[in-house]
């Protein structure tokens, strides 16, 4: 859940009272445009990027006006424009206009919780609008500080004087700065990005820090982000609706946790345990259609649901339904199994038969009961099945299914369709 | 600000050797101890752990008890009062939700100052309070495990405390040796323990630390109490991508590290651990790196390139990691610390090829797995049917569904669409058995019913008729001779059935009707012998009578065959027990259905045979005949449909006739649980108790069922009919099948729609109800400018497909139409199920009616009755359903949600 660009984050800087630039959202119209250039002399045009999406800049994707047509001109360059960053693609929704600010220093200001010193950490530099990790390491400082206290201010004064910062910027942003403790600590934030802030003087030469870019991310685990009001939709981008339906259930008891890994995929594999996630998601590499953990002993009707929601969106494309884990702890193998099995028998009942296979890898409390149960499921759909207990490594028990994933693709699904009475399997 | 602790690290650490982590000595308290998650786990580990569980909280619960195989534990509302009763722990058990985690924390800390561990074992605690719990335990020297952790155990102290490691049972896994393991993941700490043993290795301390963003107890402090353990000889890490907790520890013992998610680097969220997402310079790949340069190793360690120094190895699979422990120890000259206990090889426990024929490579036949899981499974193995889990059925089925979109109802996965279009035999059978009888179930269940419907001689009949006489509706009728099919009535044919399946159960035998089957194999007592023969004073023909038509209907069954085998006088219960196995025994190979139901299966038959029977009046049952129908040719010709009309009308129908009774009967099948009838029918389960099942009286089920059918639901398929006799009362109508009946039905229908138009306007300004028509408009089909109910148009469909036609069903379809013309409805209404129903109906009385033979009030009787022989299909599917998934007394409101009105 990751927020960028003005357009939100001044909202969010106001509620702490930290100076930002003037920002005009997507429907600006002309007359505000040439208003706003006006008033600023200069804007920037920025692309709205749902979600945290970095490195605009050095993308292009960053225009400047100084005039209405141009302004113009760039906004219809970047209203839809695509933007590859890592691995994903996104897509602009919009554009900002942000005033420019002029100014002789530029700050770096970041919060995150670093696991080097597990506590909340500032990282600072009047070095700033540039990628930190282009800097000497000496003129960026990380300070860890106490988070029952937060953010204070000689901890600031402290960062910027082992920086050897300009004095005329120490006294406006140890003034500030503590400030966006609260922001990140009251609002359920995991990181919060200024940069650049922009050190503008004020009515008598004081230098004002505005903040010209705003990113963050938030704690999906923490309801605090709900206290901002920003609308569900702004982080909407990170899940595919099946994510989102599956998010729906997503409670303390027992995981939820989901992530498309390919949807042309062909391996349906409903795995347990955040451990055994990592190993079959690398292990199947793209024949897994997701990316799953539904540990953590969830209760019947969830496991059916999660079952249920997996199976409206990605059975009638699967060769295996792979259900995975290690020896359990606690979760109940049989509870987890019978709502898998039952939402298997109701979608065979909604749906009709589907040509699949189904390979188990399982161990932990009732473990028997679990595979005879889903073994008599199976049995009464008559779809063929492999079942192993926790004494078969589970990278060979991936492996197999791996296996029976390339025989069904070359006619093993059809064979199977034959025996479920499909009367045409190239349409199942 | 922390509190000073062992070693010299920046921050507190209390522990200084693995020793100390889970011993002996600690005592316990546990935050939600009757909460879903610790009230499993906590009564194992505290009587695997010698009883350290001191008290648990559970606000408002003080007082109760948790109970353990060592002892209750008491409950407390909160620690105050725990701590005040005498009670004294140093470590701290976390299962609250994750909103209570940090306050729980706080609370722990703020009034136990003995307190020096806290576990917690809550998943999903937000960043914010785990940051606020590292403050507040650094200050006050607390060493904290988790969240979202599985706690830790000690296999040389026979300890775990605060989690499941281990499972429910902890010796299988926690075998005492000589290796520490640390893991990111819960479960793969269990798993990887197991793994080891495979190779002779077993554990010392196991710590599964949790993979949120906050480690509180990590990799560094771990090290550093490995160092100070002398029963560690090694350490075994489990590792996953995000977080720089392992980059600079060192360690003086040799190590294998499993270093698990290079993949996911391509993510953009976590799944599952929080933690466990790289940023830049933390991926998996960075780690395998930081462990490759400590152990001095060039490459991953795999049995193809077997890369260790005796400082140690990388490995990326955990099905690596106990050939690599032997052989980094095998460098320091160390053994393993037993003699492996198996492998990790492929070990099928169960397969099925369903007749589908698999590759080589894919045909790995089942192997035998270790104990008890070998004796659990053979259990499994001879268990015949399927077995459902109990849960309240309140509302609900396992049988029944209405899809509130279509209106249309399915049973067991059939549409009453679909099952209106099959043979009633087909349908009388689908509760029971779950799917589509063949050809020769039906024949069966021909005779088997129809050898229960004559009850001359029987007092259930004079019940019936009584009840008939008192001016009672035909539900009353039925319950009165349902009533008296109690359990004797049925003990032996039960006794028989259950016998059969005993016999057969593990014979090999898959089809019934395989009269092949080498009867030698069974073996026949003295007293199944006499469970199946008449006695000497049996003077019944209908066994034989029976026998003859089960041949002559070319019936095969390989139970009748036993059962003609034995050299004497079958008894009829006999035989319905044979033909309701035969019915039963593929679904319930299969595992479709309960060995409960198959054996209950006889008692539904002989209800059919007497409910359907008591429709008809008393004198019309006769010795060797029914309604003048010779016994012989019911047994051996008649289907259920020829049953049915000739309990309404006293003949047998023409094929053309008794295809829409079948129609009408598989429409009226069920209307989800929903329904008062089926409401009926299981409340009667629910107050028999059906934990007990052998308890639950199915007859008076079927009077739960009937009671709650009457005038307004089942009777009002009257409503539909009074309707079309007012309409065509004086149309001379002959035959309402023939397309040329001469009738202007438009005329008909506009003459109507302008009456009832005049009547309605008339109605409003009187201020009196508007009179709706029965049959037409549904609160769910609406609103589009013509409207269908798509139970009404498949029908309609399937009849047009057969040429059929029926004239009360056109002029319904004139009727909304002309409602619409004439301006008395704002747009085409639906021609509903109902009406169709009516129609149906009409159409096959109407030639009774019109000659005189049947009077407005026996068309009442014959609409209402034909609605009890389709819902006595969907009564015994719920009540099948309900004893086989239901709990004692489930179907009760509880009184909070009761309402009181004055």
């Amino acid at each position: 859940m990751q927020l960028s660009g003005l357009l939100h984050g001044a909202q969010l800087l106001d509620i702490v009272e930290f100076p930002h630039a003037e920002v005009l959202g997507p429907d600006a119209s002309e007359d505000d445009i040439r208003d706003f250039i006006a008033r600023h002399g200069e804007v920037f045009v920025k692309p709205l990027f749902k979600g945290g999406v970095g490195k605009k800049g050095k993308a292009g994707l960053i225009g400047r006006a100084s005039d209405l047509e141009a302004a113009l001109a760039e906004k219809e360059r970047l209203y839809f424009v695509e933007h590859l960053h890592g691995n994903h693609r996104a897509k602009s929704q919009g554009v900002t206009f942000e005033g420019a600010v002029p100014a002789e220093h530029e700050v770096y200001f970041a919060i995150t919780d670093a696991t080097e010193f597990r506590a909340p950490t500032m990282t600072l530099t009047h070095r700033g609008g540039v990628d930190i990790e282009e800097l000497p390491k000496h003129e960026v400082v990380r300070v860890p500080f106490e988070s029952l206290t937060g953010l204070k201010a000689f901890v600031v004064a402290n960062a910027l004087a082992a920086t050897g910062a300009p004095r005329e910027i120490v006294s406006p942003l140890v003034q500030h700065l503590p400030k966006l403790w609260e922001l990140y600590h009251h609002y359920g934030m995991t990181t919060l990005e200024l940069n650049p802030i922009r050190l503008r003087p004020g009515a008598q030469g004081r230098l004002i820090p505005v903040a010209c870019d705003f990113k963050c991310g938030f704690d999906r685990d923490d309801p605090r982000w709900r206290r901002l009001g920003i609308p569900e939709s702004v982080f909407a981008v990170d899940y595919s609706n099946f994510e989102q339906e599956i998010n729906q259930l997503r409670t303390y008891q027992g995981q939820s946790d989901v992530y498309v890994i390919n949807a042309n995929g062909t391996i349906l594999a409903p795995t347990f345990g955040g451990g055994a996630n990592s190993l079959v998601t690398e292990v199947l590499g793209d024949d897994a259609i997701i990316s799953s953990d539904f540990g953590g002993n969830p209760p019947y009707e969830k496991m059916r649901d999660v079952a249920r929601i997996c199976f409206k969106h990605w059975l009638a494309q699967s060769n295996v339904l792979f259900v995975i884990g290690g020896k359990a702890n606690n979760t109940d193998i049989y509870t987890t199994f019978r709502g898998i099995a039952d939402a298997l028998r109701e979608y065979f009942s909604e749906h009709g038969p589907t040509p699949l296979y189904v390979v188990v890898g399982r161990g932990g409390p009732n473990l028997v009961r679990g595979l005879g149960y889903f073994a008599d499921t199976l049995d009464a759909l008559g779809l063929p099945y492999h079942m192993f207990g926790f004494d078969s490594a589970i990278s060979e028990v991936v492996n197999f299914t791996q296996a029976v994933d390339r025989w069904m693709k070359r006619g093993g699904r059809d064979e199977v369709a034959r025996s479920l009475g499909i009367k045409d399997p190239q349409a199942a | 600000m922390f509190k000073q602790g062992v070693g010299s690290f920046p921050y507190y650490v209390g522990i200084a050797s693995l020793e100390q982590v889970a011993t002996r000595q600690d005592r316990v308290c546990v935050l939600n101890i009757l909460g879903t998650e610790s009230r499993g786990v906590s009564p194992v580990s505290h009587a695997y752990s010698g009883g350290n569980i001191v008290f648990g909280t559970s606000p408002g619960r003080r007082g109760q008890m948790l109970k353990t195989g060592l002892g209750d534990i008491p409950v407390y509302d909160n620690v105050l009062q725990g701590l005040s009763d005498g009670h004294e722990f140093n470590v701290g058990i976390v299962y609250l939700p994750p909103a209570g985690v940090r306050d729980g924390v706080a609370e722990l800390v703020r009034v136990n100052p003995l307190l020096n561990k806290v576990i917690i074992l809550t998943e999903k605690v937000s960043i914010h309070d785990a940051r606020e719990i590292r403050a507040l335990a650094q200050a006050n020297g607390v060493d904290v495990f988790g969240a979202n952790c599985l706690g830790v155990a000690d296999a040389w102290n026979h300890v775990r405390i605060g989690g499941a490691l281990g499972g429910d049972n902890p010796e299988e896994s926690l075998i005492k040796g000589s290796v520490a393991l640390y893991s990111n993941s819960g479960n793969f700490t269990t798993t990887i323990a197991n793994y080891l043993a495979t190779a002779g290795w077993g554990t010392t301390t196991l710590i599964s630390s949790g993979k949120d963003v906050y480690i509180h107890f990590a990799l560094a402090e771990f090290a550093y109490a490995l160092s100070n353990d002398r029963r560690s000889k090694a350490a075994v890490l489990y590792v996953e991508p995000g977080g720089y907790y392992e980059r600079d520890v060192t360690f003086t013992k040799p190590v294998v590290a499993c270093v698990v998610g290079r993949w996911k680097a391509k993510l953009t969220r976590a799944v599952g651990h929080a933690g466990a997402m790289a940023g830049s310079g933390d991926d998996a790949e960075s780690k395998e790196r930081w462990f490759m340069d400590r152990f001095g190793v060039d490459s991953l360690y795999s049995p193809d390139n077997r890369a260790c120094t005796a400082k140690g190895a990388v490995v990326t699979n955990i099905a690596h990691i106990p050939q690599a422990l032997t052989d980094v120890m095998a460098l320091r000259r160390l053994e393993p610390d037993f003699a492996p206990t198996g492998s990790l090889d492929l070990k099928p426990w169960l397969t099925a090829h369903h007749g589908v024929k698999l590759p080589p490579e894919l045909t790995l036949e089942p192997a035998p797995p270790p104990e008890p899981y070998a004796r659990q499974l053979a259990a499994w193995a001879r268990q015949v049917g399927f077995v459902a889990p109990r849960q309240n059925m309140k509302d609900t089925s396992g049988a029944t569904r209405m899809d509130p979109t279509t209106q249309v109802t399915s049973v067991h996965g059939y549409s009453v669409l679909d099952l209106a279009l099959e043979p009633l035999e087909a349908n009388f059978a689908l509760p029971l058995v779950h799917e589509i009888a063949s050809d020769n179930d039906r024949a069966l269940l021909d005779v088997a019913v129809a050898a229960e419907s004559n009850l001359v001689g029987d007092p259930l009949l004079i019940a019936a008729d009584a009840a008939r006489e008192a001016g009672n509706a035909p539900n009353a009728v039925m319950a009165a001779a349902a009533a008296i099919v109690g359990p004797k009535r049925v003990e032996r044919a039960l006794k028989a059935t259950e016998r059969l399946i005993d016999l057969f159960a593990h014979s090999g035998l898959e089809d019934a009707r395989d009269e092949s089957f080498d009867l030698g194999r069974i073996d026949i007592d003295d007293d199944t012998r006499a469970l199946f023969l008449a006695g000497e004073d049996d003077e019944s023909v209908r066994p034989e009578a029976m026998l003859k038509a089960l041949r002559a209907r070319g019936g095969r069954s390989v139970f009748l065959k036993l059962l003609e085998s034995l050299d004497g006088r079958v008894h009829r219960d006999g035989i319905l027990a044979a033909i309701a196995t035969t019915i039963a025994w593929g679904p319930l190979m299969r595992k479709r259905i309960s060995r409960l139901t198959a054996t209950k299966l006889p008692w539904y038959l002989r209800l059919y045979g007497v409910m359907i029977g008591a429709t008809i009046p008393g004198h019309h049952h006769k010795t060797g005949s029914l309604w003048d129908i010779p016994r012989e040719e019911r047994f051996e010709s008649w289907t259920m449909a020829d049953l049915a009309f000739l309990a309404m009308t006293g003949r047998k129908p023409t094929p053309e006739q008794a295809k829409p009774l079948q129609i009408l009967i598989g429409l009226l099948i069920s209307n989800g649980p929903g329904a008062i009838s089926a409401q009926g029918a299981k409340g009667a389960v629910s107050a028999d108790g059906p934990q007990s099942p052998e308890r639950v009286q199915i007859n008076k089920a079927m009077v739960g069922f009937l009671t709650h059918t009457g005038y307004t639901h089942g009777g009002n398929g009257f409503e539909g009919m009074a309707f079309l006799l007012d309409q065509f009362a004086d149309s001379g109508l002959a035959d309402p099948t023939d397309p040329n009946h001469g009738l202007d039905l438009r005329e008909m229908a506009m003459t109507f729609a302008k009456q009832y138009k005049r009547d309605k306007a008339l109605a409003k300004d009187l201020g009196n109800e508007v009179q709706t028509v029965p049959g037409i408009h549904h609160p769910v089909f609406r609103d589009k400018p013509v409207n269908y109910d798509p139970r009404e148009r498949f029908i309609a469909e399937f009849m047009e497909r057969r040429g059929d036609h029926n004239i009360f069903h056109a002029y319904y379809r004139e009727v909304v139409q002309a409602l619409f013309d004439v301006g008395a409805s704002p747009y085409v209404f639906c021609v509903n199920v109902d009406a169709v129903i009516a129609a149906l109906l009409l159409g096959l009385l109407w030639e009774d009616y019109r000659s005189g033979k049947l009077r407005s009030k026996d068309l009442e009787t014959a609409a209402f009755t034909v609605f009890l022989y389709g819902r006595m299909i969907g009564a015994a599917a719920e009540i099948d359903d309900h004893v086989n998934r239901g709990r004692n007394m489930d179907t009760r409101t509880p009184a909070a949600r009761c309402r009181f009105v004055s």
